[in-house]
This record gives C-alpha cells, structure tokens and sequence, in this order.
C-alpha cells in the first residue's frame, strides 16, 4: 500500500512544483510588460494579480500532497484500554514496529508483568541452580548457536 | 525475536538469558558517554550474568554502578546484597550476608530495597515463617506497595493458605485495578482453592462463582486474552458439570451464581475464542504470533480433552 501513498505524494509535488513554476513566469512577463510599456508611454503599470488557474492548481496540489501522506501513516495506536492489551498479547513485539521496522522506544508489553515477576524479590540462588541444572540436561547446546 | 537488555530478564526462560549474558562483553566495551537506557541495561545484565554464573562480568557491572550512584544509593546497595547472596557457597555465608542486611535495616530501617532483599533471602534459606512476619511488617509501613503484597500472596499460595493469598491479591488489584494479568491470577488462585477445598460445598461454590468473575473480568480488561479464555473454561466446564451432579444447591445470598444459560453461553464463547486463538497461532498468523507457544499447547490439550475438533 505505501507505493500509491507514494506515487500520490510525489504527483502532489509535481503539481505544486509547477504552479510555483507558472507562477513565476507569470511575474516575470508581467515585469518585463510593465517595463516594456513604462518606456514607450509613461503610463501607471498594470495592477497584476495570480490567474485563477495557478491559485486553484496550488491548492489542489496542497490537498494532493496532504492525501497522500495521511494515506502513509502507520495505523493509530488503540485508544481503548483493552483493544490495547489485546494488541500486547495478541501481537506482541510485532504490533509495536515503528517506522523504521523497530520495535518503538516506549514499547514495554504488559506493564504489570512486574506484579508476577517481582524483581526486588528475585530468588537468585534459586534462578542460578535452574540454570545450571538446564546447562547440565544439554539445554547449553540449543543455545550456543 | 531477540531479547532486549531494557527489560528485567527475571521471566525469560534460560536459553534468552544466556544470549543476554553473551553480550556482556559488548555493552562493557561500549562507549563511555551516558546514554538513557544505559543504567537500566547495566542492572539487566548484571541479573543475566548472575543467573548464568557469569560472576566475572556481574561484578564489573557491579563496579559501573558502583562508580556513578555511588555504594550508598539504596538500589546499589541490593544489588551488591545480591551479588554475595548469588556467591555465598554455603549457609554461613548467607547468614553474613543477612547480618549485614540487619545491620544496614539498623542504620536506616526505612530502606526499601535492603529491607526486601532480606525478606526474599529468608525465603530462600527456607525460614519461610519468618519472612512472612517481615513481609507483614514491611507492608505495615508501606501499604501501597503492589509488589509486596503480590509477595505475600506468593508466599501464602506456596504454604497452602488460600484464603489469606486471595485477599493479598486483592490488595494487589485494589492498587493496580486495571492489572489485567493479576485478575487472572486470582482466578487462577480461587479456582485451585475451589478444587482442593473438597469438604463444604458451599465454599466451593463461592470460590468457583468469583473466579469466573475474576476471569470474565481480566477479558473484559483485555481482548483475546489466552490465560483469561482458559480459565474462564475451566470454570465453566467444571461449574457445568457440577450443576449436572446435584441438580440444586440451596442459595445462601452470600453469592450468586449466574444462571445456567449465561454460564453455557460463557463456556461456548470460550471454547470458540480458545480455538480460534490456537488455529491462528498454529500457522503463525500475522498478528497472532505474541502468545507463548507453551500456552497455546495447553489451550489445545485443553480443547482435545475436551473432545472438540478444530
């Protein structure tokens, strides 16, 4: 889907790029009339203003260019509390990627995982007899590659 | 996918807690401007290497943190506590080590990190009673720690005392309503105390009532919640059976069990919801690959006792 996103902004570019184009060819005719005018007859120059067609391409390019970056963004983060949790267990890591294919800064999972896993009453003897036992039963072999 | 060092790897299972303590090297060597994330990598790994008896690198982490908080600061003072637990050989060592933890409390008894670090050495030394009686004190003083009071409710499970691990877990909800994890877990506890409190019907019945409570609840907090759907079955199931057994028991007002239809049409919504999350997580579906692979095999041996086809 990001290519139409893409084309869609680039054409949007385009489009504004050339009414900034025609937009200043238009002044400069309209300088080198005045002057033109102004040595021949000494009359005021002409009030110019910005054809119609110009305005309307600039700001049709404008619109252009805004459809496609909204057609570019990322999905919008659930704002319900458990559409939320659900993206957390259901998708894990994967439902957090930011742009660049990383898992977001502010990515944490569940939050209170904390309340079960109780950090500052870490067994540590306990974790370390696990994982020599895991050593021992060749779980070291699986994860050395 | 790899683990990552910001997070505490107390629940990783061994082989990701090795690849953690491999990059000990790595991150030691890294460069010497402070980054934001740095000192929480650093206590991370220092609980890595120390579970993978990494004890060398453990200790250079240790004089990191050392270094810049200074040996004073409370949580450096834990961490070291628990660098010579982990080194401690014998149980005399551990009695040092537990000394110094009183004669710290001594100095300044409101030290919170000391003061559970002592309380989880107890438990580890197996004077089980006496932790418990410093878990109490601790929570006297500080009534709003979750944490604490979700290790009460631990420590209670594992004696057997149900009811007392119950109300600490509510507790723990009353801090933290929205802990979608810690509804389950009560469901979880107040169903295992439903199954083994065999005499009493009635208790029975109530503990059962508010476990399917707790479940429907921990799903209300979260969509497509495995450990939820899988309570929230068992309790079905078993309520469904029991109805069929003894056809009526004599409501006491106490609690109110929902009426059949309701619990049939929970039960039919968990089994759909159970397999539709173990088909989509068997073929490694887009979106559906966060579930521990562990829990999806026991939804599914779950659903085959059950004798329903996917």
């Amino acid at each position: 889907m990001t290519w139409i996103s893409n084309t869609i902004t680039v054409f949007g570019g385009l489009l504004l790029a050339h009414a900034c184009y025609s937009a200043q060819e238009h002044a400069a005719l309209q300088s080198f009339r005045a002057a033109a005018t102004s040595t021949l007859t000494s009359s005021t120059p002409v009030a110019s203003s910005l054809p119609v067609d110009i305005a309307i391409e600039t700001i049709v390019a404008t619109l252009v260019i805004v459809l496609g970056l909204v057609l570019g963004t990322r999905p919008l983060r659930p704002i319900q509390w458990r559409v939320w949790a659900g993206k957390i267990e259901r998708e894990g890591e994967e439902g957090f990627l930011g742009n660049n294919g990383e898992v977001e800064k502010d990515y944490m999972g569940n939050p209170f995982t904390y309340l079960e896993s109780r950090p500052s009453f870490v067994d540590i003897r306990r974790q370390r007899k696990e994982f020599a036992e895991w050593i021992k039963n060749g779980g070291g072999d699986a994860g050395k590659k | 996918m790899a683990p990552s060092l910001l997070f505490n790897p107390a629940k990783l299972p061994p082989s990701e807690a090795l690849q953690l303590a491999q990059q000990a090297p790595v991150v030691l060597q890294g460069s010497s401007s402070e980054t934001v994330d740095q000192w929480a990598t650093y206590e991370n790994l220092l609980l890595a290497c120390l579970r993978t008896g990494d004890d060398e690198a453990a200790a250079k982490c240790m004089d990191q943190l050392e270094a810049r908080f200074g040996p004073d600061n409370e949580r450096v003072m834990a961490l070291r506590g628990l660098l010579s637990e982990a080194q401690a050989e014998n149980n005399g060592e551990l009695e040092a080590v537990l000394k110094q933890y009183d004669a710290i409390l001594e100095g300044n008894s409101t030290n919170l990190p000391i003061t559970k670090r002592r309380i989880a050495l107890l438990r580890s030394m197996g004077r089980v009673s006496d932790a418990a009686t410093a878990l109490v004190q601790l929570l006297d003083f500080s009534p709003t720690d979750a944490e604490a009071w979700s290790e009460l409710s631990d420590l209670y499970f594992t004696q057997g005392l149900y009811s007392q691990a119950i109300y600490a877990l509510e507790e723990v909800l009353l801090l933290s309503p929205n802990a979608w994890n810690i509804h389950a877990r009560l469901g979880e506890v107040q169903y295992m105390a439903a199954t083994t409190s065999g005499s009493g019907g009635g208790s029975q019945q109530k503990y059962l009532a508010e476990a399917l409570k707790r479940f429907a609840r921990s799903i209300e907090l979260c969509d497509d919640y495995l450990r939820g759907y899988y309570g929230l079955k068992l309790v079905t199931t078993r309520l469904l059976k029991e109805q069929a057994k003894q056809a009526k028991q004599t409501d006491d007002g106490e609690f109110t069990l929902p009426d059949p239809k309701t619990i049939e049409r929970l039960d039919e919504l968990a089994t759909a919801k159970l397999s539709e999350i173990v088909r989509h997580s068997t073929l490694k579906d887009r979106g559906w690959r966060g579930y521990d692979e562990r829990e999806v095999a026991a939804a599914r041996e779950l659903l085959s006792q059950n004798g329903i086809e996917r």
